[in-house]
């Protein structure tokens, strides 16, 4: 055994250890400046991770439940980098939380080491443990303010879909070991002429895939993320929109070209249904809303059922499409959530009224939170742009052998089509809003600039230059068999 | 008469599908809840007895994962719903209706 492989793992766990513990040598007002602790301690992870050596041949630690390769750290540094913003957007959030906040710099933490096992997952077991861990931290996560009915609301919401959602994927796990004797992924499809036969395995398989359709929010495992996203603390949510998505689309990614590599060719089907009902739905739905969380909600939905493109092409170009798209995603909601951080400071709701005169208030913000709109808008040059085209892409290069392949792209270019209404809808409350209530600059703190900033550059970078971001996911893509 | 797998199956997919119909019927909290710990454990009573017949010992590690796992979900859960019940002396799911369009 090869513990040396989850070095990563290990350095995040021993931070989340170090913030418990400096929270008891800290001054209650200085409390709030551990996030900048922690991200600094995740800084350096990210920084060691460039430098962990990763070879073509996957490597396994933990008799096979772990695995190390390409795309395991390439989610890995993608998590890294999610967790680093949320804890400086926190530190920024932390007067709003009543008590204990190095408890919520602990608990992303955790999360985080959560979020990264899963990358690495290739047994059934180690999924239903990282996904675990993800998700009760986000119970706790999302009812932070438990001083806020909203936030309980949300946590409330969370918990009882979150836990149906884990109990389908418990069943599914029980039938699937139930038909192959095993757990591991690579038992599983060695045994893929018994399975195939087996209606009990596919509904096991399909039971899976539910308990993983509820993490990335596709149709119909939606319903929950509306009013979560609303709910819970503004770091909580932008965790949850990029973080839990990436891993519930990491685990999908690693169940279905990893275990059952025959079955899901089998399955177009149904993934092209779910990509473009998912699709259909968020932005739909997105068009009729006033507060800006909400809004992001559907919009988190919709961009699911983008990413959903990438899973219905099950081709090596549409998994890079996903990962790449990830990366985009990222930044942009990054960028945003941290505006609207700042802006609902002084508002107190998230409002898309309260954006109103913010071009006046700090022009800075304004262009931050328009560049990110017009991001997941998906219009070009930024990185939206290039990860909506290079899923399209992928979906149109499989419907040269099936044509239904056509009828998918079409819906997603209609999706992109509505959703630049709502998106736009946001641009026009922060340029072209005629009352100003509240005129008073928002100052922002450095870290703060550093965040937005990155995130800028970020979605600047993937839309322009996508060539290098794009050998990166091309190669951890190639980690998987087709 | 020989008990076999089919007979653990059938009770397991009973008590699943009990806990799904109090999860979706139910209007309490605390039993939405307890409808969820059903559904875990006809998910265990199907891995333990899988294990046994399939003749290894995997789907019994696995049971242990879920208790754990289950157990600190009550034990965040419980916190959660009495936290809600000191704000609103409630806990019927009706009355959480504040988050809506």
């Amino acid at each position: 055994m090869n513990i040396s492989l989850c070095i990563l793992e290990i350095a995040v766990v021993l931070v989340g250890v170090a913030l418990l513990l400096l929270d008891l040598w800290t001054k209650p007002q200085r409390k709030h400046l551990l996030g900048y602790l922690g991200a600094a301690g995740l800084g350096l992870v990210l920084v060691g991770s460039f430098f962990v050596p990763v070879t073509d041949v996957p490597q396994t630690a933990f008799g096979g439940m772990f695995v190390h390769d390409h795309l395991a750290l390439f989610f890995k540094q993608l998590f890294l980098l999610a967790t680093i913003g949320v804890l400086i957007l926190s530190v920024e959030f932390a007067p709003r939380i009543e008590s204990g906040i190095s408890e919520f710099y602990t608990l992303s933490v955790f999360a985080l080491s959560g979020m990264m096992f899963a990358a690495s997952a290739n047994n059934f077991v180690m999924v239903f443990v990282s996904l675990e861990v993800v998700t009760i931290t986000f119970y706790i996560l999302t009812s932070f303010m438990k001083n806020r009915m909203q936030s309980l609301e949300a946590g409330v919401k969370y918990l009882i879909l979150g836990a149906l959602s884990s109990a389908f994927l418990v069943y599914g796990i029980a039938l699937v070991y139930g038909i192959s004797g095993s757990m591991a992924f690579s038992d599983i499809a060695a045994k893929s002429e018994l399975t195939l036969e087996s209606n009990i395995f596919k509904l096991g398989i399909l039971f899976v895939l539910a308990g993983l359709g509820f993490k990335i929010a596709a149709f119909p495992y939606q319903i929950w993320t509306p009013d979560v996203y609303q709910g819970a603390p503004t770091p909580a949510t932008a965790f949850l929109a990029i973080g839990s998505k990436a891993t519930g689309f990491v685990l999908i990614l690693r169940v279905l070209y990893s275990a059952v590599p025959e079955l899901a060719l089998s399955w177009e089907h149904l993934f092209m249904a779910m990509a473009a009902l998912t699709i259909l739905y968020g932005n739909l739905c997105a068009l009729p809303q006033r507060n800006l969380k909400r809004l992001l909600g559907y919009s988190s939905i919709a961009n699911a059922g983008y990413l959903m493109l990438g899973i219905a092409a099950l081709s090596p170009s549409g998994s890079t499409a996903i990962l790449y798209y990830l990366g985009g995603y990222l930044f942009t909601i990054l960028t945003a959530f941290t505006v609207i951080t700042l802006v609902s400071r002084s508002a107190g709701n998230e409002d898309i009224s309260s954006l109103a005169g913010l071009n006046e208030r700090s022009p800075f913000l304004a262009f931050a939170l328009t560049l990110s709109m017009v991001s997941l808008a998906g219009i070009p040059p930024l990185a939206g742009f290039f990860g909506k085209f290079l899923l399209v892409r992928a979906v149109i290069e499989q419907a040269s052998s099936y044509s239904a392949y056509y009828l998918l792209a079409g819906v997603a270019v209609v999706g992109v089509a509505i959703s630049i209404y709502y998106y736009f809808g946001v641009i026009r409350a922060i340029y072209w809003s005629k009352e100003t209530p509240d005129t008073s600059p928002i100052t922002t703190s450095g870290p703060i600039r550093f965040t937005l900033l990155a995130g800028l550059v970020g979605m600047l970078y993937l839309g322009i230059m996508p060539d290098r971001v794009l050998k990166i996911a091309e190669l951890a893509a190639a980690s998987l068999q087709y | 008469m020989q008990v076999g797998l089919e007979h653990y199956l059938v009770v397991s997919a009973l008590l699943f599908s009990i806990g799904l119909l109090g999860v979706v019927m139910r209007r309490n909290l605390i039993l939405i809840y307890m409808s969820l710990e059903l559904m875990l454990n006809a998910a265990n009573l199907a891995l333990v007895a899988f294990s046994r017949f399939n003749d290894n010992l995997d789907g019994q590690l696995m049971v242990f994962f879920i208790i754990t796992v289950a157990a600190s979900e009550v034990a965040v859960g419980l916190a959660l719903i009495v936290a809600l019940f000191r704000r609103r002396q409630t806990t019927n799911v009706e009355d959480l209706a504040t988050l809506k369009l």
